[in-house]
C-alpha cells in the first residue's frame, strides 16, 4: 500500500462530485451509481487503511504551508466512521432524493463535503486544515440553500455563526504558528497560559461550533427543517460532530495539554453542561419531529464537550465513545424522522401518531436508537454516558448532576416523542402510510444494530476505536471491560425510571403523549423564557442581526448625511456662487472694465512690490 | 521658406478677391485647401526649415522662425480653420457672404499664423491687431443686434488690451532700443530692477490676460462667444484667444522675460482664478455658447496652471493641454452648431433628449466632454494629469489639490450640459429634430477621433510632440 | 524740455482723458464718435509735441481712420434710444456707479502716499538708430502686416457698411 492512497480520499470524492455536476438532469440512475460507488470505494479503502499508519508531504509553498496528511488510528478511526456514514446515508439518499429537483447538486456537494472532512482529517498541517475547514463551511451551505425557498436564509445565517467561529479558529490557528513556528500539528506542543490560552480558546470556538455546541447552534434546528433530511443525518448530526470532536481532541490532547486543574478545562465543562441543558430543555417543547431531534444533536455535543473537559483520561475516552455513538444513533434518528416524513407527508407530531403498526421497522430502528440515546442499558449510549458521568462526578458533583438532569430530560423528551408518533390514534397523515422502501430501511437497521453492538460489545470499540486513537494520554489505564459503577448505574436506573413515570403520568393528565411535558412549558418562569427562546429572543445570531441592523441604520443615516453634503451641501454652494457670479456679469462695459483696470493695478502693484524685474 | 506660410494665403486672398464671380464660388475651397496646406506645411521638414526664398522672391524674406512651440499652434490653427470652413455651410448662407467669409478667414489665418512665427515684439503686435480685427469682423458677420453687441464689445476690449501692450512695447522700445526678442532680452537684463520695466512687464501681460480672456480680464469673452455665428465661435474658441493671449504670452515669458518667482506666482494665481470662477460661472449658465466660453475660461486657467509652474513638465502640460482644449472646445463647439442649426435655439431650458434624435452629435458631445472633464483615456485626462503632476512636483500641493477639485467642477457643468441637452428622453417639441447635415457630423467625428486617439496613442504624441518643445 | 512745455503737455493728456471720458459717457452716438476723433487728436498732437511724428501720423490713420470707421459702422445699425429710455439709462448708470468719484478720489489720496519712483533716468543702451529707422526702414515684415491690416479694414468696412445700407 502506497500512501498515495491518501490524496485518493480527498481528491477521489472531489473528481467524483465534479462528474455528477456533469451528469445530465435527465439520466437517472448513473448519479445514484456513482455516488455509491464512491462511497463505497471510499469506505473500503478507509477499512484497508485503518490499522495503518502513514504520512504524506509535500513542500506547498512558504510560511511553513505544506500539503502534509498524516494517517493514524484517531484519524484512521474517524475515516472509517465517516466513510461507514456517508455509505449507509447515499444509499438512503437515493431513495429519498430520488428524481428530486436539485438531487444532482445534492450529490454533488455531498460528495464535496466527503472529500473535505477526508481532508480535514488526514491533514497535517493547520492551514491546510483551515482550508478544508472553510471549504465545509461553503458545502454546508449549499447543502441547506438548496431546500426551498426559506431554506436561503437558513443557510446564510449557518454561514454567518460558522463563519465567525471560523474566523475565530483562523486567528486561533495564526497564533498558534506564531506561537510554535510551525504549523505542523505533529509537532505542535504549547502550553497553555497567556497566548496559549487565547489560541486554545480561539481554536476550541472553531471546533466546537462545528460540533455544533452552544452558543454556535442557532442554525441547526432552523436548517432541520429547511435542508434536505440526509443532510441533516450526514452532517450536523455525523460528519460535523465527529470532525469538531475529533479538532476538539486533537487540541485539548496534542496541540495542548489540558489538565484538569486548568480553568480552561472548566470553562469546557461549563460549555458542556450548559449546552446540555439548555438544548435539551428546548428539545423536550418541540412539536416538530426533525427540530426536536436537531435539539438532541446539540445537547449531546454537551456530553461530548463536557467529556472531554473533564480532561481525566475516563472522561475524555468516554466523550469520544460518546460521539461516534451519538453519530450513530443520532444519524439513525434522522433517518427514521426522513422515512416518517416520506411515507406520511408530514413531521408534525400534531399530525402524527400510531406508525407504529404501519412501519414497524423503522419503530424498532428508532426505539433503539432512542433508547440508545437516552442512556438506557445495554445500549450504546449507556456505556458511554456512564464513562462521562465516571469523570464528570471525578470533577464536580454539579457536572454530574447537570449530565444526569440532562439525561432525565432526554429520556422525557423521547418518550414524548416516541409515543406521539409512533403510539397513539392513528391520525388523518398517517392513515394510508406504509413502511418505508427497502433501501431506505438498510442503513436505519444497520446502524442500529450497530448501535446494539456497541452496547453489547463495548469491548471492541473502546478498545479498538477510542483508546488506540488517545493511547497516550490514557495513564496506563484501560476501559474497554471496565464495569459501570454499580452507584451511578443505579442512579441513571432511578432517573429513567422517573422519566418513565413522570411521562405515564403526564400522558394520563394532558390525554396525549405529545403533552406529556408540556407542565414543564407552562411552568411560571419556563414558560416566559419558553416563549422568548422559541421566538429566538435568545439567538445571538438575532443579537447580531438587531445590532448590525442598527449599526446599518446608523452607517445609512451617515451615507445619507455625506450623500447630502454631496447631493444638496455642494451643489447648493456651488450654485450660489454661480448665481452670484452671473449676477455680477450684467453685461456692462464699465464693469467689465473695471475689473480689468483692477486686474492690471493689482499686477503692478504686485511686480512692484516684489521689484523682481 | 516659412514666409510662405503667409505669402500663399495673401496670394489666395488677392487672387479669389479680383477674379471676377466665378472665383467667389470656389472662396471656400480655396480657404480648405489652405487649411490643408497649413496642415501638410507642419509636418513637411522643408517648409519648416527655414530656408530663404530663392531668386526674386528673394524680396519676401522676413525674419520668421518656428520651434515646436510655434509648430503645435500652425497645426491647431490649421485643424480650427478646417473645422470652422466645414461647420460654416449651413450658417453662411448668400454667396458674396461665403465670399467675404473666405476672406476674413483667409486673413484671420494669416493673422496668427504671422503671430506665431514673428520673433519680433512689434511685428507681433502688427499681426496680433490683424487677427483681432479680423476676428471682429467676423463676429459682426450677422446682421443681428447680438453679433454686433458682442463685435464691439471684443473691439472695446481688444483696443484696451492694444494700448496695454503698445504702451508696454513702447516702453521697451525706450529701454532697449530694439523691438527683437534676443536684444529686448539681454537689455533687460543688463537692466534689471527698474521700476519702468516693471510697469511695461505688467501692463504687457495685463493687456495678453485681456486677450486671454482669463479673469478678471474676461469680461467681453462670453458676450463675444456667445453672439458670434457658429463657424466663428469655433474659431475664436479654438485658436484666436488661444494664439493672441495664451501663445504670446508664453512666448513672451520664455523668450524675454524668463521666469521669476513673481511671475510665477502672478500666472498661478491667475491660471487659479480662472479655472475655479470660470468653472462656478459656467454651471449657472442657460444658453449653451456661454456655457462653453465659461468653460473655456477655466481651461485657459488650467493653461496658465501648468504653465506658471516654470518647470519643463509644467510647460509641455500647458502646450498639451493647448492642443486638446482646442480640440475638444471645437467639437462642443461644432455640436452647438448643429444643435443651434436643428432647434435655432441655443436656450438649454428648451432641450430635452437630443441624442436620441441627433445620435452622431450626441456621442462625440459626450466624448468631448469626458475629454474636457478628465476622464481618461481621453485626451484631455492626460494633459490635465500632467498639469496637476507639474504643481504637485512643484511643491504646490494646495494648488494640485485644488486643481483636482476644480476638475470636478468640471465634470459637474458638463455632466449638467449633457443632461439638459442631450440625455434624457426627448420632448413633443424635438419630434421634428433630426441629425444635422454632413458638413456639421464630419468635422464632429474628426474631431472625436482625434480626441480618443490622441488619448489613446499618447504616449506617442507626448514624446514625439511635446516633449521636444521643452527641450530649449 | 521746460515745465512750462511739460505743463502744457499735462494740459494735452487732461483734456485728451476728457475728450474719451465724453465719447464713452455720451448719449448720443454721434457726439460719441465725435469725441472718438477728438480724443485721437490730442493724442497725435501729444504725439507730435514729444517729436514722434511718424508714430503720430500711424496713430491717426489707424485709430481715427479704420477703427472708427468700423466702429462707426457698428453702431449706425444699433438702434438709437428712446428719451425716457435714455433718462432711465443715466438714472441706472448714477445708481450703479456712484461709488467710482469716491473711488477714484480715495486711489488717488492712497497713491499719493505711496512714493512710486518711476526711476526714468535709467542708463540707456545706446540707441545706434533713430526709432523711426529702427521701426520702418528695416521692417519689411510690419509693412506687410500693414497690408494685411489695410486688408482687413476694407473687408470689414465692405461688410458692415452692406449691412447699415439693408437696413
Amino acid at each position: 500500500m502506497t500512501n498515495l492512497f491518501l490524496p485518493l480520499l480527498i481528491f477521489g470524492p472531489l473528481l467524483a462530485g465534479c462528474l455528477v455536476v456533469l451528469v445530465p438532469q435527465r439520466v437517472r440512475f448513473l448519479k445514484e451509481a456513482l455516488v455509491l460507488a464512491v462511497t463505497a470505494a471510499d469506505l473500503v479503502l478507509c477499512l484497508r487503511l485503518f490499522p495503518e499508519e502513514m504520512t504524506l508531504f509535500y513542500p506547498w509553498g512558504a510560511y511553513g504551508i505544506d500539503f502534509s496528511l498524516r494517517l493514524y488510528r484517531f484519524s484512521a478511526f474517524i475515516l472509517a466512521a465517516a466513510g461507514g456514514f456517508a455509505f449507509l446515508i447515499a444509499l438512503y439518499s437515493c431513495v429519498f432524493m430520488f428524481a428530486k429537483e436539485k438531487g444532482r447538486l445534492f450529490f454533488a456537494l455531498f460528495l464535496f463535503s466527503l472529500s473535505l472532512v477526508n481532508g480535514a482529517v488526514l491533514s497535517d498541517n493547520l492551514i491546510v486544515l483551515l482550508f478544508f475547514w472553510e471549504g465545509l463551511l461553503l458545502t454546508v451551505f449549499g447543502l441547506i440553500a438548496i431546500g426551498g425557498k426559506t431554506a436561503f436564509k437558513t443557510a446564510v445565517k449557518a454561514l454567518v455563526i460558522v463563519g465567525v467561529a471560523d474566523l475565530c479558529m483562523m486567528i486561533g490557528i495564526a497564533l498558534v504558528g506564531h506561537l510554535s513556528g510551525t504549523f505542523a500539528i505533529s509537532k505542535i506542543q504549547l502550553s497553555l497560559g497567556g497566548l496559549g490560552s487565547l489560541a486554545f480558546v480561539l481554536m476550541m470556538i472553531g471546533a466546537i461550533s462545528k460540533a455544533g455546541s452552544m452558543p454556535f447552534h442557532t442554525w441547526i434546528p432552523d436548517a432541520s427543517i429547511d435542508a434536505p433530511l440526509p443532510f441533516m443525518a450526514f452532517l450536523p448530526a455525523a460528519l460535523e460532530k465527529l470532525l469538531g470532536i475529533y479538532l476538539l481532541a486533537r487540541i485539548c490532547l496534542d496541540l495542548f495539554k489540558l489538565v484538569p486543574e486548568s480553568g480552561l478545562s472548566m470553562a469546557l465543562m461549563i460549555i458542556g453542561s450548559v449546552t446540555i441543558l439548555l438544548a435539551v430543555m428546548m428539545a423536550l417543547i418541540q412539536k416538530n419531529y426533525k427540530r426536536l431531534l436537531s435539539y438532541h444533536a446539540i445537547s449531546q455535543v454537551g456530553y461530548m464537550i463536557l467529556g472531554i473537559g473533564t480532561a481525566v483520561p475516563i472522561g475524555i475516552v468516554g466523550g469520544l465513545f460518546h460521539m461516534i455513538n451519538h453519530a450513530m444513533y443520532k444519524s439513525c434518528l434522522f433517518l427514521t424522522s426522513g422515512a416518517v416524513e416520506r411515507q406520511s407527508g408530514t413531521t408534525d407530531l400534531e399530525r402524527l401518531g400510531g406508525l407504529a403498526g404501519k412501519m414497524p421497522v423503522t419503530f424498532l430502528c428508532f426505539f433503539i436508537a432512542a433508547a440508545a440515546i437516552s442512556g438506557v442499558p445495554p445500549f450504546n449510549g449507556f456505556f458511554s454516558k456512564e464513562l462521562i458521568y465516571d469523570g464528570a462526578l471525578e470533577r464536580g458533583l454539579v457536572f454530574y448532576l447537570a449530565a444526569i438532569l440532562g439525561s432525565f430530560l432526554t429520556a422525557a423528551s423521547f418518550l414524548k416523542l416516541g409515543h406521539a408518533a409512533y403510539l397513539g390514534p392513528k391520525s388523518e397523515a398517517t392513515q394510508k402510510a406504509k413502511e418505508a422502501p427497502v433501501i431506505m430501511l438498510i442503513p436505519m437497521i444497520v446502524i442500529a444494530a450497530g448501535c446494539v453492538y456497541f452496547g453489547l460489545q463495548r469491548s471492541f470499540p473502546i478498545g479498538q476505536l477510542v483508546q488506540p486513537a488517545i493511547e497516550n494520554h490514557l495513564e496506563g489505564q484501560d476501559f474497554s471491560s471496565l464495569l459501570p459503577n454499580k452507584k451511578l448505574v443505579a442512579v441513571t436506573a432511578i432517573m429513567l425510571l422517573m422519566a418513565l413515570v413522570n411521562h405515564i403520568l403526564g400522558a394520563k393528565m394532558k390525554g396525549s403523549g405529545l403533552k406529556a411535558v408540556d407542565y414543564i412549558h407552562d411552568a411560571p418562569v419556563l414558560s416566559g423564557l419558553y416563549e422568548k427562546a422559541e421566538r429566538r429572543c435568545f439567538d445571538p445570531y438575532e443579537w447580531g442581526r438587531v445590532f448590525m441592523k442598527g449599526f446599518s441604520y446608523l452607517l445609512w443615516r451617515l451615507d445619507r448625511g455625506i450623500d447630502w453634503v454631496y447631493n444638496a451641501g455642494l451643489p447648493g454652494c456651488a450654485r450660489a456662487l454661480s448665481n452670484t457670479l452671473s449676477r455680477w456679469h450684467s453685461g456692462s462695459y464699465v464693469t467689465y472694465l473695471g475689473w480689468s483696470l483692477g486686474g492690471l493695478l493689482v499686477l503692478v502693484i504686485f511686480l512692484l512690490s516684489t521689484r523682481s524685474f | 521658406m516659412l514666409s510662405l506660410m503667409i505669402l500663399i494665403p495673401l496670394a489666395c486672398l488677392l487672387l479669389i478677391s479680383f477674379l471676377p464671380l466665378k472665383g467667389k464660388r470656389v472662396a471656400f475651397a480655396v480657404v480648405m485647401a489652405l487649411a490643408f496646406f497649413q496642415i501638410y506645411a507642419v509636418f513637411s521638414p522643408s517648409i519648416m526649415a527655414n530656408r530663404h526664398l530663392p531668386g526674386l522672391a528673394s524680396v519676401f524674406n522676413f525674419t520668421l522662425a518656428v520651434d515646436s512651440l510655434s509648430r503645435i499652434m500652425l497645426l491647431c490653427i490649421g485643424i480650427v480653420i478646417f473645422i470652422a470652413l466645414l461647420a460654416a455651410g449651413p450658417f453662411v448662407k448668400e454667396e458674396d457672404k461665403r465670399f467675404y467669409f473666405s476672406g476674413l478667414m483667409i486673413l484671420e489665418l494669416m493673422g496668427l499664423n504671422g503671430v506665431v512665427m514673428v520673433r519680433d515684439i512689434f511685428s507681433m503686435y502688427v499681426f496680433w491687431e490683424v487677427a483681432a480685427a479680423a476676428s471682429f469682423v467676423l463676429i459682426a458677420l450677422e446682421k443681428k443686434r447680438d453679433p454686433l453687441e458682442g463685435a464691439f464689445k471684443y473691439l472695446i476690449f481688444s483696443s484696451v488690451a492694444t494700448v496695454f501692450v503698445l504702451s508696454a512695447i513702447a516702453i521697451i522700445l525706450l529701454i532697449s532700443g530694439s523691438t527683437s526678442f534676443t536684444d529686448i532680452r539681454v537689455a533687460l537684463l543688463v537692466t534689471p530692477h527698474s521700476n519702468l520695466i516693471i510697469l511695461a512687464v505688467g501692463v504687457f501681460l495685463a493687456g495678453l490676460f485681456m486677450k486671454a480672456g482669463v479673469m478678471p480680464f474676461h469680461g467681453y469673452l462670453p458676450d463675444a462667444y456667445a453672439s458670434a455665428p457658429a463657424p466663428v465661435s469655433i474659431l475664436l474658441a479654438g485658436v484666436v484667444t488661444k494664439t493672441l493671449g495664451v501663445y504670446t504670452a508664453m512666448r513672451i515669458v520664455i523668450d524675454i522675460f524668463g521666469f521669476s518667482t513673481a511671475l510665477k506666482s502672478i500666472l498661478l494665481c491667475i491660471g487659479l482664478i480662472s479655472a475655479i470662477f470660470g468653472a462656478l460661472a459656467a454651471m449657472g449658465q442657460k444658453d449653451l455658447k456661454r456655457l462653453l466660453a465659461y468653460s473655456s475660461i477655466s481651461q485657459v486657467g488650467y493653461i496658465f496652471l501648468g504653465f506658471g509652474c516654470g518647470t519643463p513638465l509644467g510647460i509641455a502640460a500647458a502646450i498639451f493641454h493647448i492642443f486638446n482644449h482646442t480640440v475638444f472646445k471645437s467639437l462642443l463647439f461644432v455640436n452647438a452648431a448643429a444643435v443651434e442649426d436643428r432647434l435655432g435655439t441655443l436656450d438649454m431650458g428648451r432641450m430635452s433628449g437630443l441624442a436620441s434624435r441627433m445620435p452622431i452629435t450626441g456621442t462625440t458631445s459626450v466624448l468631448a466632454s469626458l475629454s474636457l472633464s478628465g476622464v481618461p483615456p481621453l485626451a484631455g485626462f492626460w494633459s490635465k494629469l500632467f498639469i496637476i503632476l507639474a504643481l504637485w512636483q512643484s511643491g504646490l500641493y494646495g494648488v494640485a489639490v485644488t486643481a483636482v477639485l476644480t476638475s470636478l467642477l468640471t465634470l459637474a457643468y458638463m455632466l449638467l450640459l449633457q443632461r439638459r441637452v442631450f440625455f434624457g428622453t426627448p420632448e413633443k417639441n424635438m419630434a421634428g429634430v433630426v441629425e444635422a447635415g454632413f458638413n456639421l457630423t464630419l468635422p464632429a467625428v474628426i474631431l472625436a477621433i482625434l480626441i480618443a486617439g490622441v488619448g489613446l496613442f499618447f504616449p506617442y504624441v507626448v514624446h514625439t510632440v511635446i516633449f521636444p518643445v521643452v527641450s530649449f | 524740455m521746460g515745465t512750462q512745455a511739460l505743463n502744457m503737455d499735462i494740459v494735452i493728456l487732461f483734456l485728451m482723458a476728457l475728450a474719451a471720458l465724453w465719447t464713452v459717457m455720451t448719449r448720443s452716438l454721434l457726439r460719441s464718435a465725435i469725441g472718438l476723433a477728438l480724443t485721437s487728436a490730442m493724442l497725435t498732437i501729444l504725439m507730435f509735441r514729444l517729436h514722434a511724428p511718424l508714430a503720430a501720423v500711424f496713430e491717426l490713420s489707424v485709430c481715427s481712420g479704420l477703427i472708427s470707421v468700423v466702429f462707426i459702422a457698428t453702431i449706425s445699425v444699433t438702434q438709437p434710444m428712446s428719451q425716457e429710455k435714455v433718462l432711465q439709462h443715466m438714472r441706472d448708470r448714477l445708481e450703479r456707479f456712484w461709488y467710482l468719484p469716491i473711488l477714484l478720489v480715495l486711489i488717488g489720496i492712497v497713491l499719493s502716499f505711496v512714493s512710486f519712483k518711476f526711476n526714468l533716468s535709467v542708463p540707456l543702451p545706446e540707441i545706434e538708430k533713430d526709432p523711426r529707422v529702427v521701426l520702418w526702414n528695416q521692417r519689411p515684415l510690419d509693412l506687410l502686416g500693414q497690408i494685411i491690416m489695410l486688408l482687413t479694414g476694407v473687408f470689414g468696412i465692405i461688410i458692415l457698411f452692406r449691412e447699415a445700407k439693408q437696413k
